[in-house]
């Protein structure tokens, strides 16, 4: 059975390109438009990683991160960081909320499945 | 025959400011001006963009699929010309694949960026209409520093710190620039 990852981007054309990356090598893709839809599939359902954006409404990842960590289910799964900001202090911040990787965009599609499969 | 005087033009004809006319007022104006004409132009591009890249999954869907079929055909001993020709030309056009979907991203960064300038432009607008604002340096630095911390990709801060030196009252540039910190595009690092 393919793994199951949960991608959260509020840009439409961005997700478009996580889902085909992932798709392409296999992955089954949920897709979420912020926080709070990934939040809530999340305390219904299942995902073996979740690929997040930091900015977007209603709930920004970061937030995102913490409230999943919170959550006995995601407690111990990887929760990587996609995204524009480059900015030691950001980065420290997502690994303090218990990100597990930061990855700035834009992303090379055979490095970001490397680095999927190296922490799944 | 003398015309009835309106109230928006004078005597000779030029045009008489409203009561609440003033440079501040007038210049922000001009930035909401600038900034509706980003908005307007994001959100149709917002459109065309997912429209396109929509299209392009759907295509490269179809590449795939077909590379798939010449290789479960690829026995058939009429047909392993064509076939491997099919195969090749989709493999040719998959190796594309990587390129396209990096160049794609480019318009998230875009609209990213167009964001953080309008948002930039609306401060500008409120600031300057407050007049108590205008006459204060403290008040100029605070702003600079606000939108300051909307420029958080290498690319933006690197800009930000070239011209910010020159807007700011402070002299002490012994700080290094936030941009030399900052990863590169693409980098990944795991915590």
């Amino acid at each position: 059975m393919s793994s199951v990852i949960l991608a959260v981007d509020d840009s439409a054309s961005m997700r478009q390109m996580v889902r085909f990356t992932l798709e392409s090598a296999g992955y089954e893709v949920i897709q979420a438009a912020d926080g709070v839809e990934a939040l809530d599939y999340a305390k219904g359902g299942k995902a073996d990683l979740v690929l997040t954006d930091v900015n977007m409404p209603r709930m920004d990842g970061l937030t995102l991160v913490r409230e999943l960590r919170g959550l006995s289910s995601y407690k111990g799964i990887p929760i990587l960081v996609l995204t524009t900001e480059a900015g030691q202090e950001t980065k420290a911040q997502g690994k303090q909320a218990g990100a597990t990787g930061w990855i700035v965009k834009s992303f090379n599609p055979e490095q970001l499945l490397a680095t999927i499969q190296r922490v799944l | 025959m003398q015309m009835p005087q309106t109230d928006n033009s004078s005597r000779n004809g030029a045009p008489v400011p409203a009561a609440n006319w003033s440079p501040q007022q007038q210049t922000a104006r001009m930035l909401a001006l600038c900034e509706a004409q980003m908005e307007a132009a994001t959100q149709d591009s917002d459109a065309a963009v997912d429209t396109l890249v929509a299209a392009f999954t759907e295509l490269m869907n179809a590449v795939r699929d077909l590379g798939n079929m010449s290789k479960a055909n690829a026995t058939d001993p009429t047909q392993s010309k064509a076939l491997d020709d099919i195969n090749n030309r989709c493999n040719q056009l998959s190796s594309q694949v990587a390129a396209a979907v990096m160049a794609f991203q480019f318009y998230d960064k875009l609209s990213q960026r167009l964001g953080h300038v309008r948002y930039s432009l609306s401060t500008m607008a409120l600031f300057i209409c407050d007049r108590s604002n205008s006459q204060r340096p403290e008040h100029w630095e605070k702003l600079l520093s606000t939108l300051g911390r909307l420029y958080r990709t290498a690319e933006e801060r690197e800009i930000f710190d070239s011209i910010a030196g020159s807007l700011s009252l402070r002299v002490d540039n012994s700080e290094e620039p936030l941009s030399k910190e900052m990863s590169d595009a693409g980098s990944i690092e795991l915590f």
